[in-house]
């Protein structure tokens, strides 16, 4: 499984965790950085506790499942600066909206190529909205 | 209309450069077939029951010559020489292959046209009044804060991948004829007592298995702050929407669930991040887009006026178009034109690659180079000088776009159903053959008065047959077509669901109770009644008792 962060490929990065947000709140011994979670986690719990996380991983189950969208916007609008990884169904055709909601980090599918995806990242270079990246929309221009 | 400037041609051209590149992956077996599924749906390709279908983005159901004639040309090298309306304004082709689709969307571009998002669990057309800009009752012109809202939901990074489809109406005058009380999101431009524009923020209507009327979450929304509130809406939906059944995951169901007051808490905390911010609308952007919406350079009142009484003379039946097919302008001298795409040749909304070319050529000629798509399947002149009025009736009526029938019985809505579509469960289109066969009598229609017949042929209900004066819903019963029928719906400011009749009617017995229907709506009704009026005095009985008192051959 390839990871590309900070839009580059990466050989040195933290494991994606196996330990689950619901269980690293619930449980004192559990004691770690770095959490997965996805769409079926207590969001504003996740917020209030994202600052004693250096690595938030938000998975996607299937690739119709667009909650993990929604969650890192709200942690980059709360202020989060960790890392932010998808990971799960993560395709090259998606990481250029991941990535402008405030993914900086792509744990691709292993069927996708990493060099191809890194080109992916950015195609579009007009943006209509405002996002986590700072960019957009295109009349503020 | 809007004219597109670098950043968006920019976009709309990567845009085909990134599909390209995504069906060329997909043909050579680099993508999943249910990936390329959703990546096709954003770019407006479905695979129907024939062959692949694209539904091109009409914005608001607006037009220039230009863009109709390219879309008669696509027909013409792609598909098989016709279009198709929809209910929500865009133009559908049926035909073209999914190779072809790249080429499509490259011819597109070049004037200024796109198929993004008409597909797709994401934000679809956002659609309007086809008479906006142009109608005596406009409050104000929907088609700025439209143009606000497509480019703010054009590839937005957020919400791609909702639980379902999402669609946005916005209404601006007296009579609501977007339907916007069956949306995702109504939106009503509106004065308020202390003299402020703004809008009334109606969620969670809809039609398809779970009918919904709109509720209002916000009385007076202020215009700066449309997009954030529009915003905070669908993020509230995207996080709790549900994703576990499909046919339960439209933002209605959500607002059903946790009600409108809680939901109204959910946006309005949500909001409270978002207002105020880097969505709030610069005054200088709003005056921009309106600049773009102008008035055209009308004829002044005793250039553009003629009191055309000589030719109604002349011509009865120029009369009857005027009183049935045209509409009251703002501008003094002008009259909105309907053109009517219900002739008795060809399904309801289809529009043949030379017609489109003469209604392009029309609207050069006659209406400042434009024309609107409405939602029940017709088209819209909107800017026509009186003087102009009858020689733009002889030539429609050359092109087989002149039938006198808008609002009529067979100015009905009809979704493409068994024929073409994969989701329908019944044939439609045989439905309308036989209502144009067996009402061809135009003097009864008129008697008639005003009647919406909406035709669905399955419960997904893309013909809106909830919200027909008339509604019929063809469903599949132990492997026979059979049609459901519903009375006293209406998608306007009065906007209600239709109540079912009774048990279903086997196909080639439909046509005799829609008549029998309308015998008994001639027989109680009182003066200046119409056929909705008099569903709503006298009720269901004597409708049932006509039809499944002396009906012989129900369905069971």
């Amino acid at each position: 499984m390839a990871l590309i962060k900070d839009q580059q490929l990466s050989l040195n990065h933290v494991a994606t965790p196996d330990i689950r947000f619901a269980d690293w709140l619930d449980d004192d011994l559990i004691k770690g950085e770095s959490v997965l979670t996805n769409g079926a986690d207590d969001l504003t719990c996740l917020l209030a506790n994202a600052n004693k996380l250096d690595m938030i991983a938000i998975e996607f189950e299937t690739f119709a499942d667009g909650r993990g969208f929604s969650m890192a916007r709200l942690l980059r609008r709360e202020g989060y600066q960790g890392e932010i990884r998808a990971v799960g169904d993560v395709a090259m055709d998606r990481i250029e909206f991941m990535h402008r909601v405030g993914f900086n980090a792509f744990e691709l599918r292993d069927d996708q190529n990493v060099n191809e995806a890194l080109t992916k990242l950015s195609e579009m270079s007009v943006h209509f909205q405002p996002s986590a990246d700072g960019k957009g929309p295109a009349y503020m221009a | 209309m809007y004219a597109y400037n670098q950043f968006d041609q920019t976009l709309v051209d990567q845009r085909v450069e990134q599909y390209r590149d995504q069906t060329r992956r997909y043909l050579a077996g680099k993508i999943p077939e249910d990936e390329f599924r959703i990546l096709r749906l954003m770019n407006g390709l479905y695979i129907q029951r024939h062959a692949p279908m694209l539904r091109v983005a009409v914005p608001y159901g607006l037009m220039k010559s230009e863009q109709l004639r390219t879309l008669a040309q696509i027909s013409r090298t792609y598909d098989k020489g016709y279009g198709h309306f929809t209910t929500r304004q865009n133009m559908q082709f049926n035909w073209p292959t999914l190779e072809s689709v790249p080429d499509i969307l490259a011819d597109l571009a070049k004037v200024q046209m796109h198929a993004i998002q008409t597909s797709g669990a994401c934000i679809r057309n956002t659609t309007t009044d086809p008479f906006a800009g142009a109608t005596a009752d406009e409050i104000e012109d929907t088609r700025p804060w439209c143009e606000i809202i497509r480019q703010w939901s054009t590839l937005h990074p957020e919400f791609a991948y909702l639980p379902r489809k999402f669609k946005i109406a916005v209404s601006g005058s007296d009579s609501d004829r977007a339907a916007s009380q069956v949306h995702d999101i109504g939106l009503h431009l509106y004065r308020n007592d202390a003299g402020q524009m703004g809008f009334e923020v109606i969620v969670g209507g809809g039609l398809g298995r779970t009918p919904v009327i709109g509720k209002t979450v916000r009385k007076f929304l202020e215009p700066q702050e449309l997009l954030s509130y529009l915003d905070a809406v669908l993020r509230v939906y995207n996080l709790n929407g549900r994703r576990d059944n499909k046919y339960k995951a439209r933002i209605k169901i959500l607002v059903n669930a946790v009600g409108i007051e809680a939901f109204t808490k959910m946006v309005e905390e949500e909001w409270q991040f978002t207002k105020g911010k880097d969505l709030r609308l610069p005054q200088a952007e709003i005056e921009r887009v309106k600049g773009f919406f102008k008035a055209p350079d009308y004829l002044s009142v005793e250039h553009a006026q003629s009191s055309l009484e000589t030719e109604f003379i002349a011509h009865p039946a120029f009369a009857t178009w005027h009183k049935q097919n045209t509409r009251d302008h703002k501008q003094p001298g002008y009259r909105i034109v309907v053109v009517s795409l219900k002739n008795q040749l060809q399904a309801p909304g289809d529009i043949s690659h030379q017609q489109m070319d003469g209604i392009a050529a029309l609207a050069d000629e006659f209406s400042f180079g434009e024309l609107r798509s409405t939602h029940d399947q017709n088209l819209v002149l909107a800017d026509i000088a009186q003087r102009d009025l009858f020689n733009l009736w002889l030539k429609l009526t050359d092109l087989g776009m002149g039938r006198a029938n808008i609002g009529t019985l067979t100015d009905m809505i009809n979704c493409p159903g068994l024929d073409f579509c994969s989701l329908a469960n019944a044939e439609t289109l045989i439905l309308s053959r036989q209502i144009n066969e067996t009402f061809d009598d135009m003097n009864y229609q008129y008697d008639l008065g005003e009647i919406q017949l909406k035709i669905s042929g399955c419960i997904n209900a893309c013909g809106h047959h909830h919200v027909g004066h008339i509604g019929i819903l063809g469903v599949e019963k132990g492997g026979k077509q059979v049609y459901q029928f519903t009375l006293g719906g209406s998608a306007s400011n009065d906007a209600s669901l239709g109540k079912t009749l009774g048990r279903s009617i086997d196909q080639d017995q439909v046509v005799v109770v829609i008549g029998q229907i309308l015998d008994v709506y001639v027989q109680q009704r009182e003066t200046d009644e119409t056929f909705l009026q008099t569903v709503q005095r006298i009720g269901f009985a004597p409708f049932k008792e006509r039809v499944y008192g002396t009906h012989q051959r129900s369905a069971a």
